[in-house]
């Protein structure tokens, strides 16, 4: 189980989380949504210890990302894709995928190949192996940083706003891939602001306003008139992104 | 009097052989300038203020002190030690920590300008920091830093020049063995400073084609 | 000759030699501005024939060996054209032409830094060719330029110790004298070396202070 209690981040005098409590069992898919500034960015950022906490534990699977100790077996439990792909610009795409995996994992090289081609083919990407990053779009660059992440054979996918740098045509097929992910069973934390595909594929969305949790609830309750709707900042939230 | 390159003809084994010597130091200097760099430029950005402290005075004093200094108080001061090496080896120890603390500025820069996003990447994936600086961090800055390190080395060949004054015969002290025995100073240093003059702008352009080949796949424009 | 200790004399010497280095340094730096500047001016005019010639002069001076080139005009000078030429005059000489090939690859990336636009605009004002470029150019190209001459000026003060090696008694080779006289190299390089640092660090201060004054400057006009 991943396990966020009562997590405060302080960035200068600003409260960017404030008493943030989240709970994921393995297999659910959690989108969080809120608008920019909410902190969203931030709490998956807490998560694979990118950021201190000023307050408040985050576990994953037992293992408490502010212990040094724990850190690291805690990072081997969770796989981050990044909104601006953040892949190696001097490593193929396929070393960009085996690099962790041989090192980390200690995976022999061939297998660690064996496995990143079988993810590349997963995605759409079976001939691009080594191709550089700047040599592929940014939806195709994405998808290679879904693979990364995926190499490590992660138990929760952390998903930070993976497709907004990305045209309407590549959202789609980055999307397309998170959906056969989500059917696949792989637990996924999914910071975004599609709002109608966290719809399709969450079991529950939670809302971060101002750095605070508002609504943590399963998505068909999110969406109704009494539930999420029934909250002022939520409906207001909701409306706005559906004009943009 | 007559501008003669012909008297040259039969000293040019001897100039050669003393191009080869001064291409041998040079090799040696610019892979130590950048191992030194490298350390160095890994000091410069470390966290520890002591570490930070001392490679900052050492880019900073030979930086500012000439060379030829530099080199005498190596040529005549190891031996004082009890260090015996010839004037080969002082000079490429002496060049490569001059090359040094300029390779250590491009290094440096070179890490500075890597996206943080990509080494948070690497962080979150559980590399430890001796494989993120060794398989990440290090290939991207030399990477970016060709160019720089390029001058570093364009310089190096002409200050190779100066070991000359420390009894070792490349090119320069070949060419003054040469001046004296034929007489002709004036013909053999014309054609020595074209010589290093074609030689240094043929480097420069195979530094910048190395460059454009090594960073085909850095550029990361965003789509 | 038997080896001796120091003496309070020896420090009159070093200030000697010092005294010389400066000298030759202030001197060399002077004349070297107002060639190089001479030259862009000249390159900027498009003196037909003079400015390709000076601008493969500048490149040949760049890119060769400031030792070489002294070796040129020292041995070659006096054996080619059948001239005297003192130690101090050849040094001269050399630096001079040297820091002027500097100075004009700066002068000429300066003006370019100046944006065509704005010379076109100002020319369809209908200022002349000398008007653009003592009230245009002029102002943001030599705001634009003191920071790289700023560095060229610490680099050719350590490059005044090769006139050492052609027998002009300045600070290193006073340091030479005073290592054969005590045979204590690490103390008498050290010295030197510190010499020449804080000479350099002093001409980067005051490099520093005018940039600040010139860049204020500047700015001011702009408005």
């Amino acid at each position: 189980m991943l396990k966020a209690e009562n997590v405060r981040k302080v960035f200068g005098s600003t409260v960017v989380l404030d008493g943030v409590n989240l709970s994921v069992q393995p297999g659910e898919v959690v989108s969080i949504l809120g608008s920019s500034g909410s902190g969203k960015s931030t709490l998956i950022r807490c998560i694979n210890g990118l950021e201190k906490l000023d307050g408040g534990r985050i576990t994953v699977d037992e293992f408490d990302v502010s212990k040094p100790r724990e850190l690291a077996e805690a990072r081997k439990r969770s796989g981050t894709v990044f909104q601006l792909f953040n892949l190696y610009p001097h490593m193929t795409a396929l070393q960009n995928i085996t690099l962790a995996p041989i090192q980390v994992l200690q995976q022999p090289k061939a297998e660690a190949e064996r496995k990143a081609r079988a993810l590349l083919a997963q995605v759409g990407l079976g001939d691009r192996g080594d191709a550089y990053p700047a040599q592929l779009s940014g939806g195709q660059r994405q998808r290679v940083g879904i693979c990364r992440a995926l190499a490590m054979e992660p138990r929760y996918l952390l998903l930070d706003e993976v497709t907004s740098a990305l045209d309407p045509e590549m959202t789609a097929d980055v999307l397309g891939i998170l959906a056969d992910l989500a059917r696949g069973g792989t637990t996924m934390v999914f910071v975004t602001h599609e709002i109608e595909f966290a719809r399709q594929i969450s079991n529950r969305i939670v809302f971060l306003d101002k750095g605070k949790l508002v609504v943590d609830l399963p998505t068909a309750a999110f969406f109704s008139a009494k539930g999420g709707m029934a909250v002022p900042r939520i409906a207001q939230f909701l409306s706005k992104m559906r004009k943009d | 009097m007559r501008f003669d390159l012909s008297i040259l003809w039969p000293h040019l084994p001897f100039l050669w052989k003393g191009a080869v010597l001064s291409a041998e130091v040079c090799l040696l200097a610019i892979i130590g300038s950048v191992v030194l760099g490298a350390l160095v430029a890994i000091a410069r950005t470390s966290s520890a203020k002591p570490l930070r402290w001392l490679a900052l005075a050492y880019v900073d004093l030979f930086r500012n002190v000439p060379f030829l200094v530099q080199l005498f108080f190596f040529y005549y001061g190891l031996p004082e030690l009890g260090i015996y090496i010839d004037a080969f080896t002082t000079g490429v120890i002496a060049l490569s920590i001059a090359g040094g603390a300029f390779a250590s500025d491009a290094i440096r820069s070179g890490i500075l300008a890597i996206e943080p996003g990509i080494i948070e990447a690497a962080e979150v994936s559980g590399l430890s920091r001796r494989v993120i600086f060794t398989r990440i961090v290090l290939p991207i800055a030399l990477r970016t830093a060709i160019r720089p390190l390029g001058a570093v080395l364009v310089n190096m060949i002409l200050t190779s020049s100066i070991l000359s004054a420390i009894t070792l015969n490349e090119l320069t002290g070949s060419g003054r063995i040469v001046a004296s025995d034929t007489f002709r100073p004036f013909e053999v240093y014309a054609v020595l400073l074209v010589f290093y003059a074609a030689l240094t702008y043929a480097v420069s352009i195979a530094v910048n084609l190395l460059h454009v080949r090594l960073n085909r796949g850095i550029s990361q424009d965003v789509a | 000759m038997r080896y001796s200790s120091f003496t309070p004399y020896d420090i009159v010497l070093l200030l000697q030699g010092l005294g010389v280095s400066v000298g030759l340094f202030l001197a060399t730096s002077l004349i070297g501005l107002l060639l190089g500047t001479v030259w862009a001016v000249i390159r900027y005019y498009r003196v037909p024939g003079l400015w390709q010639l000076m601008s493969f002069l500048a490149e040949l001076l760049k890119n060769s060996p400031v030792l070489v080139q002294l070796f040129l005009v020292f041995f070659g000078f006096p054996a080619f054209f059948r001239v005297n030429m003192t130690p101090v005059e050849a040094a001269t000489l050399t630096l001079s032409l040297n820091t002027a090939a500097f100075v004009y690859v700066i002068a000429v990336s300066a003006v370019e830094s100046v944006g065509r636009d704005q010379i076109e605009a100002a020319r369809v004002f209908g200022l002349s060719r000398w008007q653009v470029l003592r009230h245009v150019i002029g102002p943001q190209a030599s705001a634009f330029a003191v920071g790289p001459l700023v560095a060229l000026l610490v680099n050719q003060l350590q490059v005044t110790s090769l006139i050492s090696v052609i027998g002009v008694v300045d600070l290193t080779k006073v340091g030479n004298i005073l290592n054969l006289r005590t045979l204590k190299p690490f103390i008498v390089w050290t010295v030197v070396g510190l010499l020449y640092y804080a000479a350099a660090k002093l001409i980067a201060m005051l490099g520093t202070r005018l940039e600040n004054r010139l860049r204020a400057h500047s700015a001011w006009k702009g408005l």
